[in-house]
């Protein structure tokens, strides 16, 4: 029932677009529809979508397992990730929309240095097509020509990765900066936090090994029984703070999330 | 009344950044460049790390989730190339996912460029499972059903073809778990990947201390943090990488900015007295 | 270092400088802001979102949805596509909560998914707390003395930072004197953070300038 047969033959093929153009038009069409309720009806809706998914998942992990470690909800986990997957993919692809979005209007508006922002458009279509077009050659879709071969490589392997290693590295030079001009020890808890700053610093490399042998011991000491404590009372912390914010997300408890 | 010049304490502290910056910038060079190579002293997370790989029996199955982007490239690309050439070197076969984007093409070509090194072939000896979006979904999907989770691999392979993954339909039929990455991953393979599976940690130094109460509890077997601990896992191994290459200029970095830290500090301190003094 | 293969008179080389460009100009913001800067800025930006929709599209889309619908036939996946665009109305002034339907939908799905992660990283912790043994006997032969010592200084840092996190109650007497303790203490873990913190950027510098040195200068590092 879920499935047409012969998919690939021209009527299947006819079929499956009419299937999808006809599931756009309807969902598209259900707006205005959804519109019509009154606000304690739309949020009605989505507080019963987002209860319903976060049940699934909860049923799913609380309900006992047989002996192959399943229980009748655990295969529906196959269809629920791919879903999943594919409405975060739109969701990530919402940021670039934004982006492009506006960076088109400063250009078509020539707002202030809409030179930059038209760099800026020209190298998302290049690399959007040559990433587009890489990845289908990969899986054999499209053929993978010397020039898309090269072109990939120049803009990503020495033009986005280094720029983006360079944009990162950039933080050295601040951390140094702002270490000789604002760290300053003027208090005892600042004192404590640059003494196990300094030992882990030192006592992590080889240079504390040739120093002293018994730094990095030391060094290892406190990041196992002095620092592994702090970092597990933050876990719980956050754990019993996660665990309510979730509880509250789920029931839609809290206000101006959905 | 005569107004005298900024003191040696006054201008240290109104020093131009620029400067510094290029103090940073030749330190990191001048330790680059010379010959010094020191050993390490193995930290204990780092041994019981390479102690789990050797662990492993030729064919065992190990996931790699490389995460990382090229921002984190000088931490994690010595790491994950020094795993790769141990898992060779165990005859264990491999297979990455990423959840990055750009982390999908960065481990799936520095693989492809190093695999043949350990006469390791795609599909037979490892394969890429391409990028995912969510990994906690991801995850719960190949616990269950992993070719119907994954489908096909980068090259458009159905998973259930690959010669690697015959007869392999779920995560739980894999050994290990090697999380590589610069963000928070290793908590989700901690609460959502089969218990049986041991899980291996490669963070950046950034996400290293956190990570201490893990190695604590037991929920991961060990862990390679940054740079330094590539060296030092690149000693254990007896390979000179890129870990082993940048760990000087690391140590000599650190002494830099500990003697820049306590010379603000006196620099604030004797001009406060110098001021008190004079009224 | 021979001439004749440092200048970009080759592909890679040509490559490799294009590179050491990228790198130069993003350092010329060290200087001063500088509109070479902004230039290698904005293109940077671009490619990153650009190169983002090669995964986007192909491992996500095509193959957990073009694929199942067009290749296996399988219809209901449909609606999938047009539901998630619900998103996009995020732009829009009159129907912009139509978006939280979506939204809704991806945070019922952490929130539901969380007591597995509760459970699984969460309790096991506290459970390897709770069984850490805090004096020698012969039901725990392998702890020493050093061990239980340790054992007992984890639980006190634990607790006393956990006390200092605790506002639900006035901290005044013991409880504020514990809670100090927890401050210090909290100290080491940001110290042990910072210093990790601090190593782990001047790796990603190094980075950097090693393949200046190496890959541009092909200086032998």
């Amino acid at each position: 029932m879920w499935q047409i047969q012969n998919p690939n033959t021209p009527t299947g093929q006819l079929i499956l677009w009419m299937i999808v153009l006809g599931a756009f038009i309807m969902i598209m069409g259900l707006v205005p529809l959804l519109h019509a309720l009154p606000p304690r009806g739309r949020r009605a809706i989505i507080v019963i979508i987002t209860f319903i998914t976060g049940l699934f998942f909860a049923i799913e992990f609380f309900l006992p397992i047989n002996k192959e470690q399943k229980n009748f909800l655990t295969d529906a986990i196959q269809p629920a990730q791919q879903a999943v997957q594919v409405i975060t993919a739109l969701a990530l692809a919402l940021g670039t929309y934004g982006l492009v979005r506006l960076h088109l209007r400063n250009v078509v508006q020539q707002r202030a240095q809409w030179g930059y922002s038209l760099v800026l458009l020209i190298s998302f279509v290049m690399m959007a097509t040559f990433s587009i077009t890489n990845t289908l050659s990969e899986q054999g879709l499209v053929e993978k020509t010397p020039l898309l071969e090269q072109g990939f490589k120049l803009l990503f392997d020495y033009t986005l990765v280094q720029l983006d290693a360079a944009m990162f590295s950039l933080i050295a030079f601040y951390i140094f900066s702002a270490a000789y001009r604002a760290f300053r020890i003027r208090s005892v808890e600042a004192g404590i936090l640059m003494f196990t700053a300094i030992v882990v610093m030192i006592g992590v490399v080889p240079l504390g090994a040739t120093i002293s042998p018994y730094l990095p011991g030391v060094a290892n000491w406190i990041l196992t029984s002095l620092n592994a404590p702090v970092q597990r009372a933050i876990e719980f912390g956050v754990g019993i703070g996660g665990l309510a914010m979730a509880i509250r997300l789920w029931l839609s408890l809290e206000r101006g999330v959905t | 009344m005569q107004t005298r010049g900024p003191s040696i304490w006054e201008r240290m502290l109104s020093i131009d950044r620029r400067i510094l910056y290029l103090l940073l910038f030749a330190n990191i060079v001048l330790f680059l460049l010379l010959p010094i190579r020191m050993r390490a002293a193995v930290s204990p997370p780092v041994q019981k790390f390479y102690d789990e790989i050797e662990k492993l029996q030729p064919g065992d199955l190990v996931m790699i989730s490389s995460n990382w982007s090229a921002s984190t490239l000088a931490e994690n690309q010595p790491q994950l190339e020094a795993v790769i050439r141990h898992l060779m070197r165990k005859k264990a076969k491999f297979t990455l996912i990423s959840v990055e984007a750009q982390s999908r093409d960065i481990s799936y070509r520095l693989a492809s460029r190093l695999t043949p090194e350990g006469g390791y072939e795609y599909g037979r000896d490892w394969a890429h499972f391409g990028f995912v979006t969510n990994l906690i979904v991801s995850i719960k999907g190949m616990v269950n059903n992993l070719p119907d989770t994954i489908k096909k691999d980068v090259r458009g392979t159905p998973v259930s073809e690959l010669p690697l993954l015959k007869g392999i339909t779920s995560l739980r039929q894999y050994k290990m778990i090697i999380d590589v990455t610069p963000s928070a991953t290793v908590p989700f393979w901690i609460s959502y990947a089969p218990k049986e599976t041991k899980i291996l940690y490669c963070p950046t130094s950034v996400m290293a201390a956190e990570a201490y109460t893990f190695l604590d509890s037991g929920q991961i077997k060990g862990m390679i943090t940054g740079a330094k601990g590539a060296q030092e896992y690149e000693q254990l191994l007896g390979i000179v990488g890129l870990g082993t290459r940048f760990v000087n200029a690391i140590s000599f970095s650190h002494v830099l900015i500990i003697l820049f830290i306590f010379l603000g500090n006196l620099a604030l301190f004797m001009n406060r007295r110098q001021m008190r003094q004079e009224g | 270092m021979d001439l004749q293969q440092f200048l970009p008179l080759s592909l890679d080389r040509i490559n490799v400088w294009i590179g050491v460009l990228c790198t130069l100009a993003i350092y010329s913001l060290l200087y001063r802001e500088n509109p070479l800067y902004r230039f290698f800025e904005h293109m940077y930006i671009g490619l990153a979102a650009g190169y983002s929709l090669g995964p986007l599209g192909v491992d996500i889309l095509y193959r957990y949805w073009i694929t199942p619908i067009w290749v296996q036939g399988q219809w209901a996946w449909a609606f999938l596509v047009p539901f998630g665009m619900y998103l996009y109305f995020i732009y829009s002034e009159r129907y912009g909560w139509v978006s939280r339907l979506v939204i809704g939908a991806l945070v019922g799905t952490s929130a539901g998914l969380f007591f597995q992660e509760f459970a699984s990283r969460y309790v096991v912790q506290l459970h390897s707390t709770l069984s850490r043994p805090l004096w020698m006997s012969s039901a725990n032969p392998e702890a020493d003395l050093f061990g239980v010592i340790t054992n007992w200084v984890f639980i006190i840092i634990l607790v006393s930072v956990l006390v200092y996190f605790t506002f639900s109650y006035p901290q005044k007497g013991v409880v504020k004197n514990v809670a100090t303790a927890g401050r210090w203490f909290l100290m080491i873990g940001l110290g042990a953070i910072f210093g990790n913190t601090v190593m782990a950027r001047m790796a990603l510098l190094i980075g950097r300038i090693y393949y200046l040195l190496s890959d541009w200068l092909m200086i032998r590092i």
